[in-house]
């Protein structure tokens, strides 16, 4: 299961080096073309958009796999670690709940919504399912990563931490 | 004598309260409260509280919401067809719009959001978009050279600048205000409300009435929940449509002329320049949609002949209208105030 | 309506106190509230596109940019000679750099139409500076979130145009030049607390340094300065929007840090976009979620029942504005400010103009107050940004923002009774 969690952390933060970078490149290049060429592309705004969405998504499952995510341990901080490891226990599922429920079942009938009915997006004229596909595939990763966390949990074992960055 | 619970139908659209094709949807309630005999409820969600136009299509083909009220412009990604109406100059004016908009390809163009989901209860009259821009008159499209324009987020709107001559920037429709302020752009364009009620005038010193494009706005339903109503229910509702309609057309008059009074006396210099050198340098772009079904369709809407309107025999002939400049004989539309035709 | 808001509050505060994140409490306490009305799947679709709907805006770019430019002018030497600098300046005085917080905020603010991007900007080198000069992190953090509202009564302000939309009729010419003297206000009095806070602390005060030192650092810290340059004179002069001064100041605090100052190596780049996407994600997972939120309480009228039975309460003026204000900052506590304008704008404004109110006034008081909506628990996006800047957990910030909250509130309570602090400038530009 480490050898699974290190092979998807390591295409994870490949994947969104490269999202980064392109974002900036992408909204300096909006600016490039409108103010160095006279000719404003009409695309850049709503590739930028698209790539905040992913970014956004990608990003919540990377937050959530480093344990980053707010929490308010005001209560469970007072818990004895048998409560402690009880209500983890829940709450772990409760993500991987949303996960699934929200971002996998509900962001996958959107993106096969907008499949079928053909639905274009405004600018680039892809199709919006694509753009739409962050949504269960990010799920998909938290759902992934909560999972093994419950099995560590539940074997009482420390699931490997992500490499520092 | 009815027993059974209201039934509430949720209507949401991006126009904030004070525009008057939301005060047409209210009237659209009334009229759907009386046919039901308070069976039926239309709630009204205003000034984009529930999406922007394109999300408020989504869902009602999710099937979440019931009704809402969008410019014909987002639909082209729905249905690549509805594409017809951001096309510049396809509309002689606003009798030929709506002879077009109530004949058959009105009809058909409405029904082929069934495919997607969509029921199309009618159309509302959104006027003409025009340009306006903030230190250079525009009389002809050589004007527009080195100009950036804001145009929707729509590839259609992009061409139709370029072809004119001008450059077109992408600009949401929350921001323009301020990208006008600083110069990101030198214009944009709208219809005379969404021009007024925007507050663009604030900034702009020309209101260029070369009307090229007319985008009317649609009511749509989900055919989902559509589907669950009962005939008579179905009868209501489309007669209600039917009363907001033409009480919805006269407002829109009002408040478009309304909106170049007001703009003029602000100072906005408004400019009825002559629109054949426009309607020439789309042509290119109208050519270049032969032979796709968006051309079979401007085809079919250039062939329209609008029936002329009888006068009553009696009535001396000095009564009726001179022919005006430009202006009177399109007529107005409206596409958004915050969100509209844009996105 | 009343069980729909009863089913939201019950799990999220449920869930919270089980330390589930925050981001997934709201969307689980959305979920259970879409369940009363909806039908399974078209509830959790619906939420999956409400989620993407709310990180659908251009506008929304700014943070990453900013979040990404703060860690190379953090890593880059950058923030350490603006820092040096500043602190030459004014750090002789007490609570120096808490000072230069508030003032660097509000001069963000003053090229940014976001509070969200000057927390960001200014907190992502600013709370390590503060941390070696010993502050108390979470109190650094409360700093920069307080100050950070500030930039939405500076213009540029995205919410004053919304504002302006919602009301109908208000001129943002007017709105923005209004906006300015509420803003200064809260800042001083921001600065007042921090200068107070710092005595009772004891926080560093500087020793005065001796005038050709000063100089030095100020010199040294020319090329940085020359960024608010770049970036505020590139929006003014219409070379671009605000939102893309984010990416320009990515790529001058690139130059700054890799080819001048050599500080960050290429090597140590993937580690600062991952660093970056890291604490920008979290914030976009909020900002989703909030947008859901704020859905279905509109879809459930929630907003609208509430203020309208609040509103029965009283006839006196002086009271009913009262009432607007704590309605307003319950709403504030748990919506974001856009849907809170667009929908208590047309509820409120009425009550407000009979009252003898004019708009412009009734249109800074509003923003003012949901400002504080943005630093308050449970849902405040600019304290997000704060806490996952300052990796500090949200209850410890609540602490030091006390007095700030005590200060922000006295400021509300002068700008709602006393119009000419909104209305007196637009007035001399005959706005
Ligand atoms: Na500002
Ligand atoms: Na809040």
């Amino acid at each position: 299961m480490n050898k699974a969690v290190f092979w998807v952390d390591q295409i994870l933060r490949r994947t969104l080096m490269v999202l980064m970078a392109s974002i900036v490149l992408v909204v300096c290049w909006q600016v490039l073309s409108r103010f160095v060429l006279g000719e404003p592309s009409s695309m850049t705004e709503e590739i930028a958009r698209t790539l905040l969405l992913w970014i956004g998504m990608l990003g919540a499952a990377f937050a959530y796999r480093t344990g980053q995510h707010l929490g308010l341990d005001i209560l469970t901080r007072k818990m004895s670690p048998l409560w402690q490891h009880r209500v983890a226990l829940v709450l772990t599922a409760m993500v991987v709940m949303f996960a699934l429920a929200a971002m996998v079942v509900g962001g996958g009938q959107l993106v096969l919504l907008t499949y079928q009915l053909d639905q274009m997006s405004a600018a680039l004229g892809i199709r919006i399912s694509w753009i739409y596909l962050a949504l269960p595939l990010s799920g998909l990763l938290i759902a992934f990563y909560g999972l093994c966390q419950l099995c560590c949990l539940w074997q009482k074992i420390e699931l490997t931490p992500a490499e520092d960055c | 004598s009815k027993p059974q619970e209201v039934v509430t139908l949720r209507m949401a659209h991006t126009l904030d309260q004070e525009h008057v094709v939301h005060k047409a949807m209210v009237k659209m309630a009334e009229r759907m409260a009386f046919y039901s005999d308070g069976s039926m409820k239309i709630q009204i969600y205003s000034g984009g509280q529930l999406g922007s136009e394109r999300e408020l299509i989504e869902l009602l083909q999710i099937g979440s919401l019931a009704l809402t009220k969008v410019s014909a412009a987002p639909l082209e990604g729905f249905v690549p067809v509805m594409k017809v109406f951001s096309l510049p100059y396809v509309f002689r004016d606003s009798a030929h719009l709506w002879a077009v908009l109530d004949g058959a390809v009105g009809q058909d163009l409405l029904a082929a959001l069934e495919p997607v989901r969509l029921k199309g209860l009618g159309y509302y009259d959104a006027g003409a978009r025009s340009f306006y821009t903030t230190a250079k008159a525009l009389h002809s499209p050589a004007d527009l050279a080195g100009q950036k324009f804001r145009v929707p987020n729509s590839q259609t709107s992009v061409e139709m600048v370029q072809a004119l001559g001008g450059a077109a920037t992408p600009v949401d429709w929350g921001e323009l205000y301020t990208a006008l302020q600083q110069g990101v752009v030198d214009g944009a364009e709208n219809n005379p409300p969404s021009f007024y009620l925007s507050r663009h005038y604030e900034l702009s010193k020309y209101y260029v009435l070369d009307e090229h494009s007319m985008v009317p706005d649609m009511i749509l339903m989900s055919q989902h929940i559509w589907n669950q109503l009962t005939p008579e229910q179905q009868g209501w509702l489309e007669q209600a449509m039917a009363d907001s309609v033409v009480y919805q057309k006269t407002l829109w008059q009002q408040a478009s002329d309304d909106a170049l009074s007001k703009v003029k006396a602000h100072g906005v210099e408004v400019i009825y320049p002559d629109k054949t050198a426009f309607i020439q340098a789309v042509q290119p772009m109208l050519q270049a949609q032969q032979g796709t079904a968006v051309g079979d369709l401007v085809n079919k809407i250039m062939a329209v002949q609008v029936a002329p309107v009888a006068v009553p025999a009696n009535i001396p002939a000095e009564t009726t209208p001179v022919a005006t400049p430009v202006t009177k004989t399109t007529t107005p539309t409206t596409s958004a105030l915050t969100g509209g035709s844009d996105e | 309506m009343e069980l729909s808001a009863l089913i939201l509050l019950v799990v999220f505060f449920a869930l919270l106190m089980l330390n589930v994140p925050i981001s997934f409490c709201i969307g689980l306490a959305t979920l259970a509230t879409m369940l009363l009305s909806m039908d399974l799947l078209p509830a959790l679709t619906t939420l999956a596109q409400r989620m993407a709907g709310g990180l659908n805006s251009f506008a929304l770019l700014a943070i990453p940019f900013f979040v990404l430019s703060g860690l190379l002018m953090g890593r880059g030497g950058i923030a350490k000679r603006l820092i040096e600098c500043a602190m030459a300046l004014v750090g002789a005085l007490p609570g120096g750099l808490a000072l230069v917080n508030v003032m660097s905020c509000m001069l963000f603010g003053a090229i940014s139409g976001s509070a969200v991007a000057a927390t960001s900007a200014i907190g992502s080198f600013m709370l390590p500076e503060m941390k070696k000069q010993g502050y108390d992190t979470s109190y650094s953090a409360a700093v920069t979130a307080a100050a950070a509202t500030t930039g939405m009564l500076i213009p540029p302000s995205n919410i004053m145009i919304v504002y302006a939309i919602a009301s109908g009729g208000v001129s943002i010419a007017a709105l923005f030049v209004a906006g300015y003297f509420p803003g200064i206000l809260l800042g001083i009095a921001l600065m007042i607390v921090c200068a107070g806070y710092a005595k009772v602390k004891g926080y560093p005060t500087g020793a005065r340094l001796p005038l050709k030192l000063v100089a030095q650092k100020v010199a040294a810290a020319i090329p940085s300065l020359f960024m608010i340059f770049l970036v505020i004179g590139g929006i003014i002069s219409g070379a671009f929007t605000a939102t893309e001064a984010g990416a320009i100041a990515v790529v001058y605090s690139f130059i700054l840090a890799v080819v001048v100052y050599r500080e960050v190596k290429v090597s140590e780049l993937g580690n600062i976009l991952l660093k970056s996407t890291e604490t920008t994600a979290i914030v976009l997972a909020l900002i989703a979620t909030s947008a859901a939120m704020s859905w279905i309480l509109s879809y459930e009228n929630i907003p609208q029942t509430v203020s309208q039975g609040l509103l029965t309460l009283s006839d006196n003026p002086i009271l009913i504005l009262l009432l607007i204000n704590i309605i307003l900052l319950i709403v504030g506590a748990f919506m974001d400010m856009t849907p809170a304008v667009l929908i208590f704008t047309p509820i409120f404004l009425p009550v407000a103009v009979e009252l003898g109110m004019s708009p412009l006034h009734f249109g800074i008081m509003m923003i003012l107050n949901l400002s504080i909506g943005l630093v308050s628990p449970p849902v405040g996006s600019v304290l997000f940004v704060a806490c996952a800047i300052a990796k500090v957990r949200l209850e410890q910030l609540l602490k030091p923002l006390l007095p700030m909250y005590a200060a922000m509130f006295v400021v509300l309570m002068l700008v709602t009774y006393i119009p000419a602090i909104s209305e007196w400038l637009p007035s001399v530009f005959g706005l």
